[in-house]
């Protein structure tokens, strides 16, 4: 399950499963293990750290003292069956007049919006990768209706590029940002599986 | 005195009943409109309802509020700050009523009420002044003859309200061309908040630092003055963060002000709580500037450094007790405390108004915190009344404990629905000027000139990742989250999230 969430001027797709009683949730390419617990609307976060290539972060053991001198956020608590140190954390949320929703992460209040998410066949009209092509795929099985670009158009942010109807709605699929028509790969009147992709962008 | 009724709402009103509970003494409230499900409400034994919204319908109903008080037996009356605190009509006409008036006299509160009337007592009482006018200049005094004063008192110069407070009515004026438009604006905002539009003058001094001087009087002719606060760091002349002691006052200096501070107030009979506010100048000369009849909202500092209960204090005067504060310990100070105004302000946004419903709060304690609130969870802010929610307040052993056990405090601090001034607070309290003391009372204003509205709350990218990851369960996997018994939020939460939820879908749809 993926959703597209946008963050401190940054958009990210973020893949979360579920793993047990935990979640494993992809973000930035590395994958956290993360363990929620609601306290009276309030939640406690413990995220693992990350899988993949190390970084400096916050999950970092003092290099001098190794791994099992741990800070004190950081709990390689093995016993909870974290097979990573992990960070504490507080989550608080509320919704923000303009549709989005303001995180509050140890008091400290992020701002975020949730574009498009694929649940119940809805998903992402592009998917902006880091530095990538953009593409526009289909957010659910449906039906092309109309194709609003051919390769080689330029397209302005948030412009419609193509018609897909879908449990009977035509959605008019935008892009995200600005750039140029480098391939479509379907013709009007196709049928397409949720996920297939439509326009790639450069 | 049995019962007292707080004409007040908020915090304060909060705070007056904890000292009507501390002495066995019961509360009544008393509540507009929108403040039926307010906290001070349900804290105190009674509650009477005084009228609509605005407060010119309800808390500054003298009428209502004293009625109030003979309906549920009151036998005094306790003003808080702000609404009716320093207003002798509401002071006189509790006494009318039989009611004790938890305060100065009506003439005291008169007297010193006007800026100019306190100036002169000042000076009666040998306390030096700021170089300025004596007599109130009314409307019909001409610009030009304003215009020869200023002449003789030297630019730049202050222009201040005679029934002047919290910066209105206020203009600095740095040239004699600017005169005029400064006398235009000051008298038309002095009308507008006081309803009178006289103004006076005063010399400009350079950098100054707040400081101020509690006192308490008692009917039997003594006054007692504390350890003094420093109020510099001030927003459009409104106090947001005072300590106590000064960082900048000695033992020798103290004295000298506490005693000038208690010279003032004698010479006026002054009764009650009161406080005396001075500038200090950068080579250490301080000038009286003007009193306050009241109980300040600033008092928790003075209490954590003292250990006397100032309120408590306040009821035991006014039902004719006798002073028994050793005076030595009130002017020696038990290590150091700060206060920080939460407002329910957007300090990203020029601090405009943030009102609103309160979806959450993490308040925090701990060693050495106190926190006064009329707020909590679930409670709204209502647009009508100041927007102060809350007061922090740290004690430490000395300056840099009170700094770093605020600075915890503030972290922990959290307020879920509406914004606050907590983010602003959380990165002054990291200034190395504020660290070093290196303040004056425009120092704020300077600095957030300055910053040119950069934002005070910066998420680092961990934390952004984290709500990003914590914004996408919630989101778009809540249904499992509340399976298996794992994680479990009440109805109401599942109720709101649902809500988001199916927002999110549409958009997603219509996009």
């Amino acid at each position: 399950m993926t959703v597209h969430i946008t963050a401190g001027g940054r958009t990210r797709a973020v893949h979360i499963s579920r793993n047990g009683d935990r979640f494993l949730v992809s973000i930035n390419g590395r994958q956290h293990e993360v363990d929620v617990k609601v306290i009276n609307g309030v939640w406690s976060m413990l995220v693992g750290a990350p899988t993949g290539p190390a970084k400096a972060g916050p999950y970092d053991t003092n290099p001098t003292t190794g791994p099992d001198e741990a800070g004190p956020h950081d709990r390689s608590d093995v016993g909870a069956g974290f097979s990573r140190p992990t960070r504490s954390y507080e989550v608080a949320f509320s919704p923000t007049p303009e549709g989005g929703m303001t995180v509050h992460i140890d008091g400290v209040p992020v701002e975020v919006s949730i574009r498009r998410m694929r649940r119940t066949g809805a998903t992402a009209a592009t998917h902006p990768s880091d530095g990538g092509p953009q593409r526009v795929t289909a957010p659910m099985p449906g039906k092309i209706v109309k194709l609003l670009v051919k390769p080689g158009d330029k397209v302005q942010p948030r412009q419609g590029v193509i018609v897909v109807e879908a449990m009977k709605m035509e959605n008019e699929l935008r892009v995200r940002a600005a750039g140029t028509v480098s391939e479509v790969r379907v013709r009007e009147g196709a049928s397409v599986e949720a996920g297939a992709i439509l326009v790639i962008l450069e | 005195m049995k019962r007292i009724l707080i004409a007040n709402r908020g915090e304060i009103a909060v705070r007056v009943i904890r000292a009507c509970r501390d002495m066995g003494i019961e509360a009544v409230a008393v509540y507009s409109d929108c403040d039926r499900g307010a906290r001070h409400v349900r804290l105190a034994d009674r509650a009477v309802h005084v009228g609509g919204n605005a407060p010119g319908e309800s808390y500054l109903r003298i009428d209502r509020l004293v009625d109030a008080a003979r309906q549920t037996g009151a036998d005094g009356v306790h003003p808080g700050y702000g609404f009716l605190a320093e207003n002798e009509d509401f002071a006189g006409a509790c006494s009318d009523a039989g009611l004790t008036f938890i305060g100065p006299s009506p003439d005291a509160i008169a007297l010193m009420g006007s800026k100019t009337a306190a100036r002169q007592a000042a000076m009666q009482a040998g306390v030096p002044v700021v170089p300025g006018t004596e007599e109130p200049l009314g409307r019909d005094v001409p610009d030009a003859t304003i215009a020869g004063i200023a002449d003789r008192i030297g630019y730049p110069i202050m222009i201040k309200a005679v029934a002047g407070g919290g910066g209105k009515g206020m203009r600095l004026v740095m040239t004699a061309q600017d005169l005029p438009g400064a006398i235009r604006a000051a008298r038309s905002e002095a009308y507008a908040a006081f309803g009178d539009p006289a103004i006076y003058l005063e010399r400009r001094i350079n950098r100054p630092r707040h400081i101020e001087i509690q006192l308490l009087g008692d009917h039997h002719g003594t006054v007692l003055p504390f350890v003094e606060r420093e109020c510099s760091i001030q927003r459009r002349h409104q106090k947001v963060i005072e300590e106590t002691p000064s960082p900048v006052v000695d033992r020798e200096l103290r004295m000298r002000i506490a005693s000038d501070a208690a010279a003032i107030a004698r010479s006026v009979a002054y009764t009650n709580a009161g406080t005396i506010e001075f500038l200090l100048d950068e080579s250490g000369h301080y000038y009286f500037l003007e009193m306050n009849t009241r109980l300040q909202v600033e008092h928790p500092i003075t209490e954590m450094v003292t250990g006397v209960d100032l309120v408590q204090w306040q009821i035991r005067i006014a039902r004719g007790e006798r002073l028994t504060i050793d005076a030595d310990a009130a002017i020696s100070p038990r290590g150091h405390a700060i206060e920080c105004r939460i407002y329910a302000e957007d300090a990203d946004a020029g601090f405009l108004p943030s009102p609103g419903h309160i979806d959450a709060l993490r308040v925090p304690s701990g060693p050495g915190i106190r926190d006064d609130t009329g707020a909590e969870a679930g409670g709204d802010v209502p647009i009508f009344y100041d927007p102060l929610i809350s007061k922090l307040v740290a004690w430490g052993a000395d300056r840099p404990e009170a700094i770093a056990r605020m600075r915890r405090a503030l972290r922990e601090y959290d307020v879920v629905g509406i914004k606050t001034s907590i983010p602003f607070f959380r990165w002054m309290l990291e200034q190395p000027d504020f660290v070093g003391a290196r303040f004056h009372t425009a120092y704020l204003d300077d600095v957030l000139r300055a910053r040119a509205g950069e934002p005070f709350t910066s998420a680092d990218d961990d934390r952004i990742d984290v709500a990003v990851m914590a914004a996408a369960i919630n989101t778009g996997l809540h249904p499992f989250v509340g399976s298996g018994g794992r994680v479990l939020s009440d109805p109401a939460d599942m109720a709101r999230e649902s809500r988001w939820k199916a927002r999110a879908r549409d958009e997603a749809l219509r996009d």
